[in-house]
């Protein structure tokens, strides 16, 4: 068995220590005796996602934002698109994230096109949103606890095309309104979970790769792991932000 | 001098003598009341005094080290804000400290570190003859922001001060842009291509398109990080040829560097005693600092060979049978020049993590993942273990395992005092890289046990 996981934009979105989420999917992958590929596409990239398993897009700082409207719109955002309704699974954070919404307006009304594949928008604000943050993800996904650091201006609200991905426990989430966070749709999960994500909520690694060598192979039993270090710095943090463990 | 600046000197003095007593550092909080009651404090103190001022993301400590050696050798009248206290509050304080109750320092000289976010404050107030650029990294950003905001911060603090000479680090594309649009006369350190072999184009360049049209760089070779010899193929900004340029690094050690630096054209052989291509760094923008305040350049060449820095910075400790190093880490490029000071060594050694989030540190721990620890797997054969410690030790724990270090080598020791203990008995060298308030905590441990300086002495 085999994986062939994407990193979009790795040149301009690798902020906050995203990338360690690749690094955490292909051990633990490898861990278990199942290959992977990490193919990079940075912009210019003319490399095609047809054949990937899984699509990972990080946060990214406002400086490079146009040069990367600027590829998005030279036929990458149909091709994300196709992905996400074709069932493609995605991971995608902060920027990445409200990337695949419809639009950003910044807190002075100017508005910026993203690639809509998912059915929700972000407008910014002055105030960040920044800290260490606790949220559950809906029953349907296990009702597992997540955490991470969260720092982002722009409040998303969700169309009543995507699901949210969970509910927050400690924090601000989408938009620190609704107590929301994140959102779901076919196989993409997005959220603003820095850390990065997925070495220290080990659950939600292993769903994804499931999720993905699900779609490849048909079913996907994955081997338990000795995650102890990994739940020891979930755990920890959850104590933290007062909830339960 | 008014009423005011009088009292809050008098202030300033009287709970920085009581915080003594209590045995507390009191490096900012005086000055953070005095600046209360007298908001132009510094500027009235700082007036008379031919002050260097030092920025940048890494190794502010270290070059004002440097450069306060070579004032010391020459024999000058000065001070300096030696315990890290950097906001414009601690630099008061200072300031204060050697100023008589009627305001006048009692010093010719200052050497002045300055936090990079707090230089929009400082610059104007201190009118610094000298200002050192170091270098721009990405660093804390759930307090900085985006590097380049950072950078917009130091501009907006040099423009008040536009009689400074700017030394600036030729290699970083972020911090040379600075002369540009800025009155200030502007000089240039760096290493010269061929001075070191080139490194690889990092993928997390915290600088890959240009800082004016945004387009991509090209490199003629690169240092460490986005330092090197950059240029943008479409708008044509490229790198300084600097005045202070190392021309070869002829020696790399554990314990330093030798290089070759020239200055105008004329050529010094330095010996810099600390190791890592960083510190050469730091070297170069303290002599070229030295020199552009007017002293000797023989003096910042000797200096840079002769200065003690302490304080975490390589700081040297003889605490157990093998020697014990502590290597402060704030951020992704500093963390990575350790490691890669790391793999150069050949004995057996121990390395202990220290990871704490409290607000000096950073509150957002990511960038341990931009750090590149995978580094630790080239070590197998001289590592033989690893020891994690701090506020999130289990984070560093797991960071560490998905480098490829296998679990059984990772240990968690959450006590300092039994970790120095443990350490007291080795043979081994051991190597401490803690963060910026775990290296405040374990070294008061340290000292304890095997002596060494308090802090604000």
């Amino acid at each position: 068995m085999k994986l062939k996981i994407c990193h979009l934009y790795p040149d301009v979105l690798n902020l906050y220590g995203d990338g360690g989420n690749i690094r955490c999917l292909t051990q633990r992958l490898r861990w278990r005796g199942i290959d992977s590929e990490v193919v990079k596409m940075p912009i210019g990239s003319g490399e095609s996602l047809v054949d990937c398993d899984l699509v990972f897009i990080g946060g990214g700082q406002d400086f490079e934002q146009q040069v990367l409207l600027d590829d998005l719109h030279r036929g990458r955002d149909r091709e994300l698109r196709a992905a996400v309704e074709d069932g493609m699974t995605v991971l995608a954070i902060c920027g990445g994230y409200q990337m695949l919404g419809n639009y950003y307006e910044t807190h002075d009304g100017q508005r910026c096109d993203f690639i809509g594949a998912l059915d929700l928008y972000t407008v910014g604000a002055k105030k960040r949103m920044i800290g260490n943050y606790l949220f559950r993800c809906d029953e349907s996904l296990g009702g597992m606890t997540v955490v991470g650091f969260e720092n982002h201006s722009g409040k998303t609200r969700l169309g009543s095309g995507v699901a949210p991905l969970g509910t927050v426990i400690r924090g601000f989430g989408n938009n620190g309104e609704d107590g929301t966070e994140g959102a779901r749709y076919k196989n993409v999960f997005g959220c603003y979970c820095h850390g990065p994500m997925l070495p220290k909520n080990p659950a939600f690694a292993d769903l994804l790769l499931s999720t993905a060598l699900a779609r490849r192979y048909g079913a996907a039993e994955l081997a338990p792991l000795d995650d102890a270090l990994e739940r020891m710095a979930h755990d920890q943090m959850v104590k933290r932000l007062g909830g339960d463990v | 001098m008014n009423i005011r600046a009088f009292f809050a000197i008098l202030l300033c003095k009287l709970l920085r003598g009581i915080s003594r007593v209590l045995h507390r550092g009191g490096t900012a909080m005086p000055g953070r009341w005095a600046l209360k009651l007298c908001p132009n404090l510094l500027e009235i103190l700082a007036r008379d005094v031919k002050t260097v001022a030092i920025t940048g993301t890494n190794g502010k400590t270290t070059s004002a080290r440097m450069i306060e050696q070579a004032f010391a050798q020459q024999g000058l009248s000065y001070f300096a804000n030696r315990s890290g206290a950097n906001l414009i509050s601690g630099i008061t304080t200072e300031f204060v400290m050697n100023s008589s109750l009627g305001g006048k320092c009692r010093k010719e000289y200052a050497v002045i570190e300055c936090d990079e976010a707090a230089a929009v404050r400082v610059f104007g107030q201190l009118k610094p003859r000298v200002i050192v650029v170091t270098n721009l990294f990405r660093d804390q950003l759930d307090r900085y922001g985006e590097v380049t905001h950072t950078l917009e911060n130091i501009r907006s603090g040099i423009s008040g001060a536009p009689e400074a000479v700017l030394c600036l680090n030729a290699d970083c594309s972020l911090t040379a842009s600075l002369a540009d649009d800025l009155p200030n006369r502007a000089v240039f350190f760096g290493i010269n291509q061929g001075a070191v072999p080139s490194g690889e184009k990092s993928e997390l360049s915290d600088a890959s398109h240009c800082i004016r049209c945004k387009h991509e760089y090209s490199y003629d070779y690169i240092t460490y990080g986005h330092l090197g010899g950059f240029r943008c193929p479409h708008c044509g900004y490229r790198r300084h040829d600097p005045e202070y340029a190392v021309t070869d690094v002829t020696a790399q050690t554990a314990e330093g560097s030798s290089i070759i630096l020239s200055v105008h054209g004329k050529r010094y052989l330095a010996e810099v005693n600390l190791p890592a291509l960083y510190n050469v760094y730091n070297a170069a923008g303290a002599v070229a600092a030295v020199s552009e305040m007017g002293l000797a350049t023989e003096s910042a060449v000797a200096a840079v060979g002769s200065f003690k820095c302490g304080f975490g910075r390589m700081e040297q400790f003889a605490l157990g049978a093998g020697g014990t190093k502590m290597m402060l880490v704030k951020n992704p490029a500093g963390c990575n020049q350790v490691i890669e000071f790391l793999e150069n060594i050949k004995e057996k050694f121990v390395l202990v993590v220290c990871l704490n989030d409290r607000g000096a540190d950073g509150t957002d721990i990511s960038w341990i993942w931009d750090a590149n620890f995978e580094g630790l797997t080239k070590m197998a054969g001289a590592l033989e273990k690893v020891i994690v410690s701090g506020d999130r030790a289990a984070d560093m724990a797991v960071r560490i395992k998905y480098a490829g270090v296998k679990a059984e080598f990772i240990e968690i020791e959450r006590d300092y005092e039994t970790l120095v203990r443990w350490i007291e008995g080795q043979d081994r060298p051991v190597f401490l890289m803690p963060t910026y308030t775990a290296m405040l905590e374990l070294r008061e441990t340290v000292i304890r046990h095997c002596g060494g300086d308090e802090f604000w002495v």
